[in-house]
């Protein structure tokens, strides 16, 4: 199949719909620049890492399945690589706040003196080196992970498979420094004098289980629209639900490691973190987010019929992502504002145009190659899986 | 009164699979299949119910939480308080960890304690193999006379026809129970 036609083309109103929808993100962004310029840089910096941590999901996933020599998921294994598309996307935002807004982290803005090692890793230029190399590592181990899956379409060698585990193996690895450092550059540096060494596993966690809710919601999608209905069976879906039911307790599990140990130490420096989130309206919204990330998906997809029923995974998947917004808000927000809550008008409008440019990214990407690894050596062991 | 059952050996999964299929749409009784290793799908080709060890599992979980947390409680609040950091004596994070933990050790050992029972497992227990290759390459499926419709030559020729390599007739005492 060397000349392969894709012959999906998605509806046209979609492609209204999406733009409309980025429409209200860059309006809420700018309204929000007008009125509250703090929050909407804080906001950019939310969803920008958002969709960072989408196109990492991705390429993690890929890679995670070679690494592992799993056959599963290779039917929709251009699912997870496509999403990796939405990653230049995300850096933008990113660097945008980092070059143009600095002055949200406290240390940038010569509130807080700085000492020994802090002083050596905040400060600006070797700050934005450190964000340039991230987003270099990550940009060319995706793209090196998707094009030796598609040379793979042209001539089914089984060099592309062992240089794909190959590099995943790496990745895997270098995955973890970078991912963890780079949550720790630009979210908890906020707070520099506060400190959490598993705060990387923390966002590591949320990201791949809302990255699993995508790639279930696209799925999904695509499976009843056609280009994945041959593809895709309940057992794929089965699977995916076990991992979101594993993951969203493994996101719960770092959670409380990070909690309790805060709590119970009670030391003025860690805790001041807990405090300024438990405080008002602020102290709903983190019940609300134990309950949205884990609480519920937990007690819902504990059943197996659960996990093989695309309503429940679907509703499952679209309450993580919820979660995931709120668990960001929570982190990111807070120092910003000091505490104040508003109706978070902007930070919703700006996700909801993330979201629309993570789809039009992830069509861009879908649309680049077959829909469907088709000389995958490990194609027919995943098309006739079974639990 | 004794039962006459037919076993018959297959070599590969595949034909065994076929030849379960095939008894079930003759409605022939499926005492039972040995196989060396897990047969993925198996339960649905034999239409088997879900297993109900899950439930044991949740139940065992459920009470392991609950005794825990009850113990805890009564240990650091009731029985003997003691003022650890001057946090309240009902402290319900700290107890997190023991509970969980306690939780996933009665889980753990009543399902399998409760598989063994049911499967009437047990330590030192003399090995009674259907055939002697069953847990090495060969796959052995049971079948038992029901009425006197049962016809032995063409539920033969049935497991033969799914590639059985060896066909063999038992007679089993009803075991009384």
């Amino acid at each position: 199949m060397n000349h392969f036609e894709f012959t999906y083309h998605p509806p046209r109103s979609l492609g209204r719909w999406l733009l409309a929808a980025c429409g209200v993100g860059v309006l809420a962004w700018v309204a929000g620049l007008l009125t509250a310029p703090d929050r909407a840089w804080a906001s950019l910096m939310m969803v920008s890492f958002w969709l960072v941590s989408m196109g990492l999901t991705g390429s993690l996933f890929v890679g995670l399945m070679y690494a592992c020599g799993a056959g599963w998921a290779v039917a929709f294994r251009r699912v997870p690589e496509a999403m990796s598309a939405a990653l230049p996307a995300g850096a933008i935002g990113v660097l945008a706040v980092l070059l143009f807004h600095p002055e949200m982290y406290p240390w940038a803005a010569g509130h807080e003196e700085l000492k020994g090692f802090h002083a050596f890793w905040l400060n600006r230029p070797f700050f934005l080196f450190r964000a340039v190399a991230y987003f270099a590592i990550w940009l060319t181990f995706s793209a090196l992970l998707n094009r030796n899956s598609r040379r793979q379409d042209e001539d089914g060698a089984m060099l592309h498979s062992r240089r794909n585990i190959n590099l995943s193996v790496v990745y895997m690895f270098v995955f973890a420094l970078t991912y963890w450092l780079a949550s720790v550059d630009w979210i908890m540096s906020l707070e520099p004098e506060w400190v959490s060494t598993i705060f990387g596993i923390y966002n590591f966690s949320g990201m791949f289980v809302a990255g699993l809710a995508a790639i279930i919601l696209l799925l999904l999608w695509l499976k009843q629209s056609a280009p994945m209905r041959d593809f895709v069976n309940q057992e794929h879906l089965h699977d995916l639900g076990k991992l979101l039911f594993a993951f969203s307790t493994f996101w719960m599990y770092i959670f409380f490691s990070q909690y309790m140990l805060i709590w119970y130490a009670n030391m003025t420096e860690e805790s001041v973190y807990y405090i300024l989130r438990q405080q008002g309206v602020l102290g709903i919204l983190f019940i609300a987010n134990v309950v949205l990330n884990w609480g519920v998906p937990f007690l819902v997809l504990l059943s197996i019929p659960a996990k093989r029923s695309p309503v429940v995974l679907t509703s499952m998947a679209a309450l993580i992502l919820v979660g995931r917004w709120l668990d960001l808000y929570l982190m990111i927000l807070p120092p910003v504002t000091h505490g104040k809550v508003t109706l978070p008008w902007m930070e919703m409008g700006m996700m909801l145009g993330a979201m629309a440019l993570f789809v039009m990214a992830f069509l861009a990407g879908f649309r680049r190659a077959p829909q469907t690894p088709v000389r995958d050596p490990l194609l027919a062991q995943s098309l006739s899986y079974h639990n | 009164m004794s039962q006459f059952q037919l076993l018959g050996i297959f070599d590969d999964e595949s034909g065994m699979v076929g030849a379960i299929k095939a008894a079930r749409q003759q409605r022939l009784r499926i005492v039972e299949v040995y196989t060396p290793y897990a047969v993925h799908g198996l339960d649905r080709v034999l239409g088997l119910k879900r297993s109900r060890l899950s439930l044991v599992c949740v139940a065992a979980g459920g009470l392991g939480a609950v005794l825990k947390m009850w113990f805890e409680i009564w240990t650091a609040a009731i029985d003997w308080p003691v003022d650890v950091g001057g946090k309240p004596w009902n402290s319900l994070p700290a107890f997190v960890p023991i509970t969980f933990e306690v939780m996933v050790l009665f889980a753990g050992l009543a399902t399998v304690g409760a598989f063994f029972m049911v499967s009437r497992l047990r330590p030192g227990k003399k090995p009674d193999l259907i055939h002697p290759r069953v847990t090495n390459d060969r796959f052995a499926l049971l079948i038992q006379e029901t009425d006197a419709a049962f016809d032995v030559g063409r539920v033969r020729g049935l497991l033969q026809s799914h590639g059985a390599v060896e066909v063999s007739e038992r007679l089993v005492e009803e075991v009384p129970a």
